[in-house]
């Protein structure tokens, strides 16, 4: 019950219009902050739901791979520049950006990530870090306004937050296949 | 891999889920960026040039029905702007040099419209004028709408984005915008596909020439 509490708890003080207003005022915050927030939100409601519909989450998502797959979909939908601008000035997008980035990405995430294999997960991760360099390089050197409601220096500012996302992530796997926990116990 | 079979399912719901959600997200693969979908539903609405009156470089003051029954060749700008206006405008006088000169003037007008009412008063405007030598201030006027309604009203319409930086410049979308004889939007097309525009307006002129 405290998981569901907490993660609520969280997504509700995102949903406070001057907080959601103030994270929206600055790109890099909208995307890197506020939309990542909102899934760990989800993440932390999730054990609420895997203790009580057990059942469900086994037969459905046995091996992890739908609620993996949902919580991919879900990221890169938003990393569209539309999606971003549209969360700004159309209210279903933003009432969507709300449901789904907790319900349908922390929530799977959380039940997900513990049935993936090491493997899986290091390419889960890699997929990303491909991800977010290519979003980077285009944030960065786009000559254009990608995204009407924010400026162009903001849009190079999100551009190198994902880069080093991407750096943080390639560490992170670098660390993970050079270095055997099992030496150190 | 009887095992997996709900899995399975389950992942092939969510695969056709992110399908609808990309398709209804991107207007069917269309636009990925808001300004791609603005340009596609501009296209569609046809918006009429809305009620504003004018104030040209000449510090000439008329209302847009003035230039009624002629075609409009529109760019939206500010003379501060370092980025992307001067290109913007450049290649407005690349569209207005590849058209025949029997249609320039009689048929259609090239308007530069500016957004910054503060700084952009007609001496202003006549300056920047002079960077482009076929703007001639008649065949291809650079105006402001003094009026703040009218013309917010206009940029609304014609979805046109403008968000000052606070440093006195401005964030804006930049397209080149087509309107007709009788004030209805008809074409929004890209600032930087030059050739592309001119053939678009030469055959829409040929065709009612042709009529």
């Amino acid at each position: 019950m405290k998981h569901l509490i907490y993660g609520l708890l969280i997504f509700m003080v995102m949903a406070l219009p001057p907080v959601s207003n103030l994270l929206e005022s600055i790109m890099i915050v909208h995307m890197h902050m506020q939309m990542p927030i909102l899934v760990v939100s989800g993440f932390i409601m999730g054990r609420f739901f895997q203790i009580y519909f057990p059942v469900f989450f086994n037969k459905w998502n046995e091996n992890g791979f739908p609620g993996i797959l949902l919580f991919c979909i879900i990221m890169l939908y938003w990393m569209l520049p539309r999606t971003m601008d549209e969360a700004l000035t159309v209210q279903s997008v933003q009432i969507f950006k709300f449901i789904s980035l907790p319900f349908l990405a922390g929530i799977p995430l959380r039940d997900s990530w513990g049935k993936l294999s090491s493997n899986a997960k290091n390419i889960i991760i890699a997929v990303f870090t491909f991800v977010f360099i290519v979003m980077g390089i285009i944030y960065i050197f786009s000559p254009e306004q990608i995204c009407n409601n924010y400026l162009i220096v903001e849009q190079i500012t999100l551009g190198w937050g994902f880069i080093t996302m991407a750096i943080c992530m390639m560490i992170y796997l670098a660390y993970k296949t050079s270095i055997n926990p099992e030496e150190y116990e | 891999m009887i095992k997996y079979k709900q899995t399975t399912f389950a992942s092939a719901i969510v695969i056709l889920f992110g399908i609808i959600l990309f398709y209804v997200g991107t207007d069917g693969f269309r636009a990925y960026t808001a300004e791609s979908a603005r340009l596609y539903q501009l296209m569609e609405q046809n918006p009429a040039f809305p009620d504003v009156t004018l104030e040209d470089s000449n510090g000439k003051i008329y209302p847009i029905s003035e230039l009624k029954d002629k075609y409009l060749f529109i760019t939206f700008m500010y003379t501060s702007c370092g980025t992307v206006c001067p290109i913007l405008e450049m290649n407005m006088g690349q569209v207005y040099e590849q058209l025949p000169e029997e249609y320039i003037g009689d048929e259609i007008v090239f308007l530069s419209i500016s957004f910054d009412i503060e700084r952009d008063d007609p001496a202003t405007l006549a300056q920047y004028k002079e960077h482009f030598y076929q703007a001639d201030g008649k065949t291809w006027r650079m105006a402001r709408i003094p009026n703040e309604d009218e013309l917010s009203n206009l940029l609304n319409e014609f979805g046109v984005i403008v968000i000052p930086d606070g440093t006195g410049n401005f964030a804006h979308n930049s397209a080149f915008y087509f309107v007709d004889r009788n004030g209805f939007l008809i074409e929004v097309m890209d600032y930087t596909e030059i050739d592309g525009a001119a053939k678009t307006v030469l055959e829409i002129l040929e065709r009612e020439k042709g009529e």
